[in-house]
């Protein structure tokens, strides 16, 4: 096969797979609000989902308890924007659970997604 | 290549190139004296500054309805009771943005373009403030505001 038409056939597939991102996990689950809480993120983390599209959390960004799932507490910024990524794109929350960031929380969606690999963070109440 | 044949491609380059311009006021110059949301209500900012991909503009939906288009160089604005919200645009495939709008919040969606199979894929993006701000500055206004 001629390096032409490997080019060719890499463009293709590069292409292809542009086009067919993978959607954003999104696990039923129910928020019970609750109020109260919030800490500083003291360093800056950057969280993967299973669409390969990660996430960055800012350093310095103060966030707030909007209430609990069953997977942990969540939390909204208003510092940043946060979003996840896929196929689609859906504003999310943090969910933690002792110190670590274990995924998002989608208020539009009501689900749940995990990250991929849950991620301890650096926070100061 | 003949004069003739240069002309041509002049011809309907020019005619592609106005097309796509943009002639509404720049929001840095409309923005002093664009009237603020009620107090119960957010407003959602659309913009595209992306000259890729120019002739590609479709209808921005935002929870179904029809709020104006990805017009490169452009935005345009809606006011919206607080809630939740998605944006959807079309092209080859659909693509949707969800985000969430408090009473007196302001949003800031830019639409962007990607690589599609045939088309490209026009998206929609939620931008911080700040960003937002500085990127939306030289943009021309294209539509007119609605109201709930």
């Amino acid at each position: 096969m001629s390096k032409r038409s490997l080019g060719v056939i890499s463009a293709v597939i590069a292409l292809l797979l542009a086009a067919c991102a993978p959607q954003v996990v999104q696990q039923p689950t129910q928020l019970t609000p609750g109020t109260g809480k919030s800490f500083r993120l003291t360093r800056s983390a950057e969280v993967d989902i299973s669409t390969g599209r990660s996430t960055t959390l800012r350093a310095n960004t103060r966030w707030e308890l909007v209430g609990t799932v069953p997977q942990g507490e969540v939390f909204r910024t208003r510092d940043q924007v946060v979003t996840l990524r896929g196929d689609g794109v859906h504003e999310g929350y943090i969910v933690v659970s002792q110190g670590t960031l274990v995924g998002f929380y989608m208020p539009v969606e009501r689900a749940f997604c995990p990250a991929t690999p849950s991620q301890p963070l650096s926070i100061e109440r | 290549m003949q004069i003739r044949t240069v002309a041509l491609v002049v011809v309907a380059a020019s005619l592609l190139l106005s097309a796509c311009a943009t002639s509404g006021p720049k929001f840095s110059e409309m923005s002093a004296t664009m009237a603020a949301a009620k107090p119960d209500v957010g407003r959602i900012y659309f913009y595209r500054t992306a000259l890729i991909g120019a002739a590609v503009q479709p209808e921005v939906r935002l929870n179904g309805e029809k709020v104006g288009k990805a017009v490169p160089n452009g935005f345009f604005y809606v006011d919206r009771p607080a809630g939740n919200y998605q944006v959807v645009t079309e092209t080859e495939v659909e693509k949707k943005l969800t985000f969430t709008l408090d009473a007196g919040q302001v949003r800031y969606v830019r639409l962007d373009i990607s690589m599609g199979f045939w088309v490209g894929h026009v998206y929609g993006e939620l931008i911080d403030e700040d960003k937002a701000q500085s990127e939306i500055a030289s943009t021309r206004y294209i539509g007119a505001a609605t109201t709930p």
